[in-house]
């Protein structure tokens, strides 16, 4: 089932490089230059013709985006990803809004998560989750969310101590049983 | 004093509405809540007991910890018994249970479904996230305390807390109320901009006006 749709993504795109395969999953990396090629052909010529998530990934150390869009084929119970890699700074990434209306929504999310900035999606730029959001976006591996919270939101006073031996003593474990209880007398 | 320094003090005693686009901040109320103080001893008591008597909960789910509320209404636990009802808004309630974390997005619906209740009005905070974070202590978009943004009467810790807990804790609420310890509605209002400031610092886009009722 996969291989075929393997072979006609190799003829069309020979520098594509595989991830991983199995007998109904495919995952793929593209170059980002026909990473939107890649998708058209999946939907148009082999029939993944639904959505199901776009996903990024921040690779920090080598600067880098990585985009995946995940493909399903009902018809034969197929799923197809389709990762690609853009540059950190002033990501840009075109939009599926208008080939998937839902792609929208996973644009609008990975615009305030991220940072990357989609063109062509009619709604970028709205709230999604984070209302007034003015930092820097938070999943970026760059934002440091403990620090971030305790100086909004304030600190936590740990519990001090965590070993229930303090507190329970001998009931815990090994001296409860006979075997323990042998144990602990010969000591 | 003169006409003008009168009239300066009133212009700031009232709430600015500055979150609000200028053609709206008229339509909203710009003047302050105002504490609520005692009847006599007697009636008062026996207003206590009335009230301790019939909790009409607002039934907004706030958190994770709102799933707990669902045994607790139907029969297994069948919170009626406890003359607890929960009802669809808030202006007809009078206990806000906050289920769990809350985040930013749902603490400035909670604000606003706190100052619309109608006095007396108490808050049950349940789950360690509403105490101290909980799990989410280091989330960049949940708060760590609850009672630094509207006054809470009574926590229920655990995570989450069963349905027996929070019996309990409504139990422990009634006593409260019973005893007229319960003042969390005053000490909004006499704490007024502190809470407000709290809120706003953490509310980055406050487009609500300044008190909602």
């Amino acid at each position: 089932m996969i291989d075929k749709t393997k072979k006609e993504l190799e003829i069309r795109f020979p520098l594509l490089k595989l991830v991983r395969e199995m007998h109904n999953y495919l995952h793929v990396e593209v170059e980002k230059a026909s990473a939107m090629d890649a998708i058209l052909m999946a939907k148009t010529s082999l029939g993944f013709k639904t959505l199901q998530l776009i996903s990024s990934v921040d690779r920090m150390e080598e600067n880098l985006f990585q985009m995946t869009w995940i493909l399903e084929n009902y018809n034969n119970e197929t799923t197809l990803l389709i990762s690609a890699r853009y540059p950190r700074e002033n990501c840009i990434v075109p939009s599926l809004s208008d080939i998937w209306p839902a792609a929208s929504a996973f644009e609008r999310e990975i615009f305030e998560m991220f940072g990357i900035s989609f063109p062509g999606n009619p709604r970028e730029g709205e709230d999604f989750l984070l209302e007034g959001w003015k930092d820097i976006p938070p999943m970026r591996r760059d934002f440091l969310t403990e620090e971030y919270s305790m100086k909004l939101y304030g600190e936590r006073q740990p519990r001090e101590h965590l070993d229930p031996r303090q507190y329970i003593g001998d009931m815990v474990g090994e001296w409860n049983t006979p075997m323990g209880q042998k144990r602990k007398e010969e000591k | 004093m003169s006409k003008k320094h009168i009239d300066e003090i009133e212009k700031q005693m009232k709430l600015a509405n500055a979150g609000l686009p200028e053609k709206e901040q008229g339509l909203f109320e710009n003047t302050r809540p105002t504490t609520v103080d005692a009847f006599n001893k007697y009636y008062e008591g026996f207003l206590n007991w009335a009230r301790s008597r019939s909790l009409w909960m607002l039934a907004f789910g706030t958190g994770c910890g709102a799933t707990e509320l669902r045994p607790l209404m139907t029969s297994r636990y069948d919170m009626s018994r406890y003359g607890i009802a929960p009802r669809p808004t808030p202006r007809q309630a009078s206990v806000f249970v906050v289920g769990g974390y809350a985040s930013i997005k749902t603490i400035k619906r909670i604000v606003r479904s706190y100052e619309q209740m109608q006095g007396p009005k108490y808050v049950i905070a349940l789950g360690s996230c509403t105490i101290n974070g909980g799990m989410y202590y280091d989330s960049y978009n949940t708060i760590n305390r609850l009672d630094y943004y509207i006054p809470v009467d009574v926590y229920i810790a655990g995570c989450m807390p069963r349905p027996e807990a929070l019996i309990a804790g409504f139990k422990r609420l009634k006593e409260k109320i019973r005893a007229g310890e319960c003042e969390g509605m005053n000490d909004y209002v006499e704490k007024f901009d502190w809470y407000k400031e709290n809120q706003k610092q953490i509310i980055k886009d406050w487009n609500m006006p300044d008190y909602n009722w």
